[in-house]
């Protein structure tokens, strides 16, 4: 093991970041912060079997700034995991995979998940 | 579970959860903004009770695949990653269970 010459690669402090490597490891922690988000959907639902005056706490709790910069991360990570995977799932299917096209369609996975986002918000708090 | 009848499952599962999540998110953002009784209300509809209880099984069933394979990438001691494996495999029985539970007798 002393003479392993094999270079360490990513060597996360002189790495270069490409789009399709910053999308692939968000596309993970994306996932995981989806698993955090579902288990808050446990939560709500717990909260809810608890009765009236524990579910307004709990209400009180999400509509605070921390509360809804969480929902509003949540939404961006669900989002950005779903469009990211729809991109997965065409190069599964064996297209879109030239450096261009993987680049762009990169570009257009995180541009749409912030739109898609707001759009939410708009739409779910009634603004639209 | 061989590894081509998971990849298989996983892709699966994820083009179930793709629009149960636009529906659960649309869901809770509006919900936020409304009192207990229409929160209960909501859940007591069948169609939702039925939507929510298969978001969380197969999201959790999701789940489970996907953390396997961050594992399998991240954990390199054998002991460790089996022990990580089969704790995702009881949580991702037991919080769905609980879920459905809850919201046919609690609820």
């Amino acid at each position: 093991m002393t003479d392993n010459q094999n270079p360490l690669s990513p060597h996360l402090q002189i790495y270069r970041w490409h789009i399709s490597s910053l999308l692939s490891i968000t596309h993970r922690i994306s996932g995981v912060v989806n698993l955090f988000s579902l288990i808050l959907i446990f939560f709500w639902l717990i909260v809810l079997s608890l009765g009236e005056s524990n579910y307004e706490l709990f209400l009180l709790v999400i509509n605070s700034f921390i509360g809804k910069f969480i929902l509003i991360g949540f939404t961006w990570s669900m989002s950005f995991h779903i469009l990211s995977g729809i991109r997965h799932l065409v190069w599964d299917m064996g297209y879109g995979f030239e450096i261009k096209t993987a680049n762009i369609s990169g570009a257009i996975v995180i541009i749409s998940s912030l739109i898609l986002t707001i759009i939410f918000w708009l739409l779910g708090r009634g603004y639209i | 579970m061989n590894e081509t009848r998971k990849w298989i499952l996983h892709r699966i599962s994820a083009i179930i959860l793709a629009p149960l999540f636009f529906w659960v998110y649309f869901s809770l953002i509006s919900l936020s903004t409304k009192n207990y009784q229409e929160a209960i209300y909501f859940f007591k509809n069948p169609l939702f009770l039925v939507l929510t209880t298969i978001l969380f099984f197969i999201g959790f069933f999701h789940v489970k695949i996907s953390l396997s394979e961050i594992f399998e990438d991240y954990i390199h001691n054998k002991k460790i990653k089996d022990v990580a494996n089969i704790l995702v495999l009881i949580l991702s029985i037991i919080i769905p269970t609980i879920t459905l539970i809850l919201l046919i007798y609690k609820i």
